[in-house]
């Protein structure tokens, strides 16, 4: 169940998500879409807002709103309209973005969460999130206040960003806590990520996080004044910052206050939010049809042939793993994380044959030894050399017993650094396992004189002795052995033949 | 439909960022109010039921593929700004009450 | 005598009669000539004298590009022509030197036509006297006392005085036609999406279309052929290529039905002189063949209302990226909230603060769905009006203004007053429909235009209609007398 997370108030908080869409061009101009260049060296006369310029939209920024609109269960609506909204700021070169408003792409989705046990002690849970909406648009370019790149009484503008395709996804306000409303974004990350839909790199600016949030006496059915949290850069922060507005929040109303409807920013380094504006009264967009843009219309032919280019979502891949491979719901959901792994996990276990057996291996070794190797290094998979086929060869020589697994898994890290075929590997290393039954004869009698008494206990009947004695079987032939045919001549040994 | 007065002039001057002289914002009210009286005869009509046309067109709008073309190049891009500092336009600072 | 044609240029031109140096030579010293109607806010001789030789270095090698090579073209100043000013006659774009170009005038140079010149225009196209303009009102040839009609008042007066041949204007609500009618030329406004807009700046994009002025309907026909067709770069621009106009004109129009709304014959407020010389011209088509036949036009009498309510939203939206920042007149201010309102408020003339404020009104919360929402169903209605009407007809005739040219200065303090002069003007822009004016007749020394109305895409029978005409009548061969010209601007 979803523990509340104030014993007096329920906290009510909706997400606003803006998503930098993977294009190459703009969303109305054939400009390249580039980051990290110097400023207004990625603009083209539609996103300097020239005299006489006109938008045309770009078809990948559609397919892609309605790539995230089918992942998230929304409706993809026939026609939408783009608008636009009236304001000026010197980053915003028309004096309006063209958005949606009135009639967006895409209403109603939902996605499912998964809230993992608390340190605290609350039980894990998974809970629905409703989206209200989601709606296309173009981001604005970079003002720069800082005085010490822009002067003081100065600021610096910058258009490369200018016209770079947007999503805005709405959440219905249904999320109930900071951690709720951080497993939500990486929910939505996450599924972005797998559809192709955005890069998501919150420090490119990407995936971009605004929140809602009120507080109101449990049982009461109204919601109360709602603040706005903006420009919450990382997850972290999302969540310390919601965390400390509840609070603040709360203490007004204990001490009988009111809340003001205004926005704010969070300051990480005091752990506060900071009122940046009041509002007294709405905004005046002036919202009003784009009169250079005709309605978008989108029928279902353009639909189905998305959803038909659409990946597996990962819980669609986790629910098919637990029943055909028998994963545990764990395992399935790690692997599931990023598609980069579970497209690895596939063609590994594809590479293998294929089969419940092949997957619980290889689950196994990626959940034990390549997870370690990538934590170590502090990598994801995709940046490594490691490749499905080479992983799948290790396994297979372990699993026909020609390498010990003692043997194979330092081969790991091997192929996370520098690649290569393990078959080779094993073969200039003499990593061949030793089941020369001599050889392994000589190395028991070895381990059994060296042991006289474990040798004793094992004759007792104590089972651990016989995990002792295979242990220094395996260090005298340095892992060697093929654990199967030593434990057969330690056996046999230990009987006295 | 609304009256327009000085005041409702200053407010929308300031929504445009137009700024009036108080004898041109009293001058502006009154043309503006004449227009919208005159505008009022659409109130005759009933227009219940009836389409918004916001296009004569009957078209949808069209795509275009997504290729990059090169961008302006930025010499161009900057040429006719009122003011720049290597690369970037220049304003003057904004102020929080600048913002929209 | 009025000056030559552009049929009658290019068949000197191909013939060796002339060359396109010299058209370039006779175009500027005229241009000069008419200088005090202050027809051009920027000659360009240079660029030009550069177009002209490589015009007859292609002739020379047997390369030229057709009919308009080398013929002298003027531009309204809010065309976009990559490398040159565009001021749209207003101080905020002082000094913008356009870095891209833009398709119309693209496809003029293409086509080998020769721009010698920008024209004067009301600033941002808002104005129906060419009055509005920072560098001063352009003139009526026919009486310089008088306005030459607007926003596109340059490029009617540049050809009325024989400047040039074939001018470009664009028309809003009849910022074409007007001025073609008060000057005695021919204006063609194409259907809406005919001719790209991609450079030309915005005044309401759901309404702006560019079109040519000349002195025939046939040299119209050859303008609008040179810049028409689909444009992947305007999202309006529809879908149809250019079509073969001059095919069209074969001097016959009999059997052509011809509707007279009633609501354009009996509007109050027209001159009787306008509507004497109309029904003439209606009653010479006639004997031409043409049939008529009285349609209605029900709303007809709402679209300067609409019209007003529909242009200057979308204006409001339009002109708010004059802003002082990327290009432009900037003022001088020390905080970001003052140099948005001195640069704009210096920058931007009366007439185009009226419309922006009376735009931001009508789109400002509480009043979008009683002002901007009502006049998109207006829209409907009048664009319904039509439909109806053009069933049963080929196409529409009537005045294209109540009146004969007026005195500068007369309407300037009367803001509606001065709209209301595009009364038959603003529905063929609602509407999205092609309209033409063609001379008709002079009262007291001043142009008479017949206004024809058609349906989407059929220029062809304007043309043909308005050609047919011009061969029955000789209004078109009248040319002022350039010296009542002299000091007219003093």
């Amino acid at each position: 169940m979803r523990p509340p997370e104030h014993p007096t108030y329920e906290v009510v908080i909706g997400l606003e998500v803006h998503v930098h869409m993977r294009t190459e061009s703009k969303l109305f101009s054939p400009a390249p879409v580039r980051y990290g260049e110097p400023p207004n060296h990625a603009v083209h006369p539609i996103d300097l807002g020239l005299p006489g310029v006109l938008p045309v939209l770009n078809r990948k920024a559609v397919e892609l709103g309605i790539r995230a609109a089918l992942a998230t269960h929304c409706d993809v609506h026939h026609s939408s309209v783009f608008a636009r909204k009236n304001y000026f700021y010197p980053d915003l070169p028309k004096g309006y973005q063209i958005s949606q408003y009135e009639d967006p792409l895409a209403t109603g989705g939902w996605i499912e969460i998964e809230v993992l046990p608390s340190a605290a002690g609350d039980d894990g849970y998974a809970t629905r999130i409703g989206l209200t909406r989601i709606h296309i648009e173009e981001d604005a370019g970079k003002s720069i206040h800082d005085a010490v790149v822009a002067g003081a009484d100065s600021s610096h503008v910058d258009l490369n960003r200018a016209g770079v395709p947007l999503l805005e996804i709405v959440s219905e306000p249904d999320l109930r806590s900071p951690a709720e409303a951080g497993a939500y974004l990486r929910t939505l990350q996450r599924l972005l990520r797998y559809a192709g839909v955005s890069d998501a790199d919150m420090e490119k600016g990407q995936f971009r996080c605004d929140a809602n949030l009120s507080l109101r006496r449990h049982g009461e059915p109204a919601l109360g004044t709602r603040t706005e949290l903006k420009n919450l850069n990382s997850f972290r922060f999302v969540e310390e910052a919601l965390a400390a507005e509840v609070a603040r929040q709360a203490g007004v109303l204990d001490a009988g206050g009111a809340i003001q409807q205004c926005t704010l920013s969070y300051d990480p380094d005091r752990h506060t939010t900071r009122v940046m504006r009041v509002k007294e009264n709405a905004d005046d967009y002036r919202y009003f049809p784009d009169p250079d843009l005709i309605a978008l219309r989108i029928d279902d032919a353009q639909i189905d042939a998305v959803r038909r280019a659409l990946p597996e979502l990962p819980e669609a891949k986790r629910a098919r793993w637990q029943a055909a491979y028998e994963l545990s719901e764990y395992d399935a959901g790690q692997l599931a994380e990023s598609r980069a792994l579970a497209d690895f996990f596939e063609a590994v276990v594809a590479a293998l044959g294929g089969g419940a057996r092949a997957a619980k291996t290889t689950a196994n070794w990626i959940q034990r030894d390549v997870r370690e190797a990538l934590g170590e290094r502090g990598v994801e998979l995709d940046a490594t050399k490691l490749e499905a086929g080479a992983l799948a060869g290790l396994i297979a020589l372990v699993e026909s017993g020609r390498v010990t697994a003692q043997s194979a898994r330092p081969l790991v890290s091997e192929l996370i650094d520098h690649g290569g075929d393990p078959e080779t590997l094993v073969r200039e290393r003499g990593l061949e396992a030793v089941s020369d039954t001599g050889a392994l004869e000589a190395a028991a009698d070895a381990v059994l004189a060296a042991h006289p008494d474990v040798v004793e206990q094992v004759r007792a009947g104590e089972a651990k002795g016989l995990n002792f004695l295979m242990g220094q079987i395996m260090k005298r032939t340095q892992g060697k052995a093929s654990p199967v045919a030593a434990r057969e001549v330690l056996q046999r040994r230990l009987r006295g033949a | 439909m609304a009256r327009i007065d000085r005041a409702e002039v200053e407010r929308i001057a300031e929504l445009a960022r137009l700024e009036l002289a108080p004898d041109e914002a009293e001058r502006m009210a009154a043309e503006l109010a004449a227009i919208l009286g005159y505008v009022e005869q659409l109130d005759e009509l009933d227009t219940d039921g009836i389409e918004p046309t916001f296009h004569a067109l009957p078209l949808a709008t069209p795509f275009r593929d997504d290729r990059a073309e090169p961008p302006l190049a930025p010499e161009r891009a900057l040429a006719n700004a009122p003011d720049r500092e290597g690369f970037a336009f220049v304003v003057p600072k904004v102020l929080d009450e600048d913002e929209s | 005598m009025a000056a030559e044609t552009a049929l009658q240029l290019a068949d000197a031109l191909a013939a060796g009669r002339a060359s396109a140096g010299e058209l370039v030579e006779t175009a500027l010293a005229r241009a000069e000539a008419a200088r005090p109607l202050g027809a051009f806010v920027h000659l360009r001789a240079d660029g030009a004298r550069a177009d002209a030789a490589a015009s007859d270095a292609r002739r020379a090698r047997g390369a030229s590009l057709g009919p308009l090579d080398g013929i002298p073209v003027a531009i309204k100043d809010l065309m976009v022509h990559e490398g040159e000013p565009c001021t749209c006659a207003s101080r905020i774009l002082e000094g913008f030197v356009a870095p891209y170009p833009g398709t119309a005038v693209a496809r003029l140079q293409a086509a080998g036509a020769v721009i010698v010149g920008r024209t004067n225009m009301d600033e941002f196209a808002m104005g129906s006297s060419n009055e509005h303009s920072v560098y001063g009102p352009a003139r009526n040839p026919w009486d310089p006392a008088r306005t030459p009609g607007g926003s596109s008042g340059g490029s009617a007066a540049a050809v009325a005085a024989g400047v040039v041949p074939i001018a470009f204007g664009s028309d809003t609500g009849g910022s074409i036609r007007q001025p073609a009618s008060l000057c005695g030329v021919v204006g063609l406004k194409p259907t809406y999406g005919r001719v790209s807009r991609y450079g030309l700046v915005a005044f309401a994009s759901s309404l702006d279309q560019i079109g040519p002025f000349a002195r025939t309907a046939a040299d119209c026909a050859l303008a609008l052929e040179a810049v028409a067709g689909h444009d992947p770069a305007d999202s309006t621009s529809l879908p149809e290529p250019a079509p073969r106009l001059r095919d069209a004109l074969c001097g016959d129009v009999s059997g052509l039905v011809i509707g007279l709304p009633r609501e354009f014959f009996a509007a109050d407020g027209v001159e009787p002189a306008v509507l004497e010389h109309v029904r003439e011209a209606i009653a010479e088509l006639e004997r031409a063949g043409a049939k008529t036949r009285e349609v209605t036009l029900p709303h007809a009498r709402y679209a300067i209302a609409t019209y007003y309510l529909i242009a200057t939203a979308e204006a409001s939206s339009n002109l708010a990226r004059y802003d002082g920042v990327r290009f432009g007149r900037r003022a001088e201010a020390r905080t970001l909230g003052d140099m948005y309102r001195r640069t704009r408020s210096e920058g931007f003339g009366p007439e185009v603060k009226r419309r922006i404020l009376l735009g931001t009104y009508v789109l400002s919360a509480g009043y979008y769905d009683a002002y901007y929402r009502k006049a998109m169903k207006v829209r409907t209605l009048l664009r319904r009006d039509y439909e109806q009407a053009l069933s049963g007809c080929d196409l529409i005739a009537g005045p294209t203004t109540p009146e004969l040219a007026f005195r500068l200065g007369e309407k300037t303090e009367d803001p509606l007053r001065m709209y209301l002069s595009d009364i038959y003007t603003v529905s063929a822009n609602l509407a999205g429909i092609p309209g033409l004016s063609v001379p008709c007749g002079f009262s007291d020394g001043l142009p008479v235009g017949l206004q024809l109305l058609g349906r989407p895409l059929d220029e062809a029978t304007l043309l043909r209609v308005a050609d047919t005409y011009q061969r029955r009548s000789d209004w078109h061969t009248r040319a002022p007398d350039p010296a009542t010209w002299t000091g007219a601007d003093r």
